[in-house]
């Protein structure tokens, strides 16, 4: 067993259903080379600025419906499902087709690590429409990287306030996502 | 926005999202009962129900509730996006084949001028749009649950709904139909839960997509 040292996706991703955002921060950044790997195998002609987006509207999505994965199940082919239906997904809202072998997946390899130097814009201008304080506890949280409980603090919310209200931003946020590309 | 930063933010995010299962068992028992109420109060049961219940007859009941316990099951299986649902596919297929065979049987058995005297009555048209409207409730249930599901085809996976609806008001509208003969059954039965589950799915299209 080297659970401590290496903790499995899907052992992380049972951390991350009790609530443990810290095994929940690792399992997506465990993740996301390997959805970059997809995106960029598959989206070449895309520009890496435009890849990044559908790598961030992947993340969302899998956050989104990470309750459709069963414990006992393995994560891979469930994130294999997840990422190739939203890159199909993505594409065809920027007028592409393109078709994605399930086999294929499998032997893709994850984008080269290494601090991530994209910007991806779409995620800006969504965050730009929800209201301003939704706006301000997602930004302070992920970019500032305060605490639920510093935003609060700083914001007159009671912790679990700034959660229920982060919460709905990121349903907003894909919400106006699906309308910006429709 | 970097995707570090989006991560920051999702990791941050520990409120639980139900799953589709779990919104069922919400959504799916108080629609069912509602459905049940109107039909005791607004149809009212046929008179000889406790017989009814005990004979062969029985199977205008049965069968719907079977089909709509299998498309639950199937519905489930299809809000998963990885999973292939083939055990469920097989008993849904399963079970309308025999349904088919059930009525070839039928029509062997029946002669045209008996199908045309079994049909004639006012309350075919009535079964066609009361089994329609004892489902949209149930309907409604079952699509805000797999709303929280990843189907990979949203279309079909709104078909499993539709007949999961159906199936369970053409059971519960069978409590008071008097008309019992296959040919009866197929036709008014079949058909009302047909709408149902081709309603379904054209809303599973726009509303499940993901």
């Amino acid at each position: 067993m080297n659970t401590s040292q290496d903790p499995s996706w899907e052992h992380l991703m049972r951390a991350a259903n009790r609530g443990d955002q810290r095994a929940y921060g690792r399992l997506l950044i465990a993740i996301t080379p390997v959805v970059r790997g997809i995106v960029r195998a598959r989206g070449g002609t895309l520009g890496t600025q435009s890849g990044e987006d559908i790598v961030q509207e992947v993340l969302l999505t899998i956050h989104l419906k990470r309750q459709t994965w069963h414990e006992d199940a393995p994560l891979r082919p469930w994130l294999y499902a997840v990422t190739r239906h939203k890159v199909i997904d993505a594409f065809r809202a920027r007028g592409k087709r393109i078709e994605i072998p399930v086999d294929e997946i499998a032997e893709v390899l994850p984008a080269p690590a290494g601090p991530d130097p994209f910007e991806a814009q779409d995620m800006e201008r969504v965050i730009d429409q929800l209201d301003p304080r939704a706006a301000q506890i997602v930004r302070a949280i992920g970019i500032d990287g305060d605490s639920a409980a510093e935003t609060g603090a700083r914001l007159g919310m009671t912790e679990g306030a700034v959660r229920v209200a982060l919460h709905r931003a990121l349903k907003s946020v894909a919400r106006l996502r699906e309308r910006m590309i429709e | 926005m970097k995707t570090e930063e989006l991560i920051a933010a999702l990791a941050a995010d520990t409120t639980p999202r139900p799953a589709p299962a779990r919104r069922m068992a919400r959504a799916l028992p108080p629609a069912l009962l509602v459905s049940g109420l109107a039909l005791v109060t607004l149809w009212h049961t046929r008179p000889d129900l406790a017989e009814v219940l005990t004979s062969p007859t029985a199977y205008k009941t049965l069968v719907p509730a079977l089909l709509a316990l299998a498309a639950l099951w199937l519905a489930k299986g299809l809000s998963r996006p990885e999973a292939r649902a083939t055990a469920q596919r097989a008993l849904m297929g399963g079970l309308l084949a025999g349904l088919a065979a059930l009525l070839v049987y039928a029509l062997a058995t029946t002669s045209l001028a008996e199908i045309a005297e079994i049909l004639d009555t006012r309350d075919f048209s009535n079964c066609l749009i009361s089994v329609p409207a004892l489902a949209a409730l149930p309907l409604a249930g079952t699509l805000w649950a797999l709303r929280a599901g990843a189907p990979r085809s949203p279309g079909w996976t709104g078909a499993a709904a539709g007949l999961v609806a159906g199936g369970s008001a053409a059971a519960i509208y069978s409590l008071h139909c008097p008309h019992d003969p296959l040919m009866y059954f197929f036709p008014a039965y079949g058909t009302a839960m047909a709408i149902v589950t081709v309603a379904g799915a054209l809303i599973g299209r726009r509303l499940l997509r993901w």
